[in-house]
């Protein structure tokens, strides 16, 4: 894939990984005490939840920022070398005409060797002519 | 049971009836359409460029100008992004709920992203043009030297079958 479409999808990833981490975070949260009318949440039952919550974040972390910096090892690699869509467009125009030319000179030699095999097709049917005796001599 | 008979053909095929004979008889194809057309109610431009953020009317984050550093540009909004996820942990930890302003921003922040890359493409078919001409010059090149090298063999083959020839 080219270096443009694997930005595009890095981005998608970092975007994905964002909302999962919330998303998650949120969904197993135990509940909070918002005021002190009310009454202390239900404790949650099972032990492993708690320990299931306290560790989530670290990896959930971890591959944020690894997926960030995928982004800028990528960003690094990106070709931009000259400056500026005139300088592109000026080497287009070079590229082409240099083109033509080394496609006029293809041509002339084309038709040479053309020549030559024209030629060389009749003389050999000329020789051989002769040595079979074909072709009474004038 | 009612079936629909298939809609008849468009009467233009009258107008070709002496095709064959004459070519010139029939009317010429229609001209290419320029500018905007409609096409089953949906309206199409024939001008396929990318419209800029202010016209979808998002905010554009990334300095503006003729020449944008698009490496700069990228690193500094993938930075601003990181740090507004941060942003948004700390408020959904304290006041829960302002959480929609900080989901906006990073909404925009992303939607700046893709356009920027979006914006790297007309870029990238240049470059890839480039390579085009450059791997068809180096062929052409190639070529010609291929058949100066084939003449000047069948040449050497010549004049050598000419000296057996006449030392025969």
């Amino acid at each position: 894939m080219d270096i443009i479409s694997q930005l595009q999808e890095q981005v998608n990833t970092i975007a994905a990984l964002a909302f999962n981490t919330f998303g998650t975070l949120q969904r197993d949260a135990p509940p909070v005490r918002l005021s002190p009318n009310y009454p202390e949440p239900p404790p949650n039952t099972a032990e492993d939840a708690a320990a299931n919550i306290s560790e989530q974040p670290k990896p959930l972390s971890a591959a944020l920022v690894k997926a960030a910096k995928q982004f800028d090892a990528l960003v690094t690699a990106l070709p931009l070398s000259e400056g500026g869509e005139e300088a592109q467009l000026k080497r287009i125009a070079e590229l082409q005409a240099e083109n033509d030319a080394v496609g006029q000179e293809l041509q002339r030699q084309l038709e040479a060797a053309e020549k030559e095999l024209r030629e060389v097709q009749e003389l050999f049917g000329q020789a051989t002519d002769n040595c079979l005796n074909l072709k009474k001599p004038d | 049971m009612a079936t629909a008979t298939y809609p008849p053909p468009p009467p233009y095929y009258r107008l070709y009836k002496d095709y064959l004979q004459d070519p010139t008889s029939a009317p010429e194809p229609p001209p290419p359409i320029e500018g905007t057309y409609i096409c089953f109610g949906g309206n199409y431009t024939t001008d396929d460029v990318l419209p800029s953020l202010e016209e979808q009317g998002v905010r554009q984050l990334y300095a503006k100008g003729p020449n944008i550093d698009f490496k700069k540009e990228l690193r500094s909004l993938n930075r601003e992004l990181q740090l507004h996820i941060l942003e948004l942990a700390d408020v959904l930890v304290e006041r829960p709920s302002q959480y929609a302003r900080r989901v906006e921003d990073i909404s925009l922040i992303f939607k700046n992203l893709h356009h920027l890359l979006n914006s790297l493409r007309p870029h990238q078919a240049r470059a890839t043009l480039i390579h085009i001409l450059e791997l068809q010059i180096q062929r052409r090149k190639q070529a010609v030297e291929d058949i100066k090298r084939r003449r000047e063999e069948a040449q050497k083959l010549l004049k050598e079958s000419l000296a057996t020839l006449d030392g025969h």
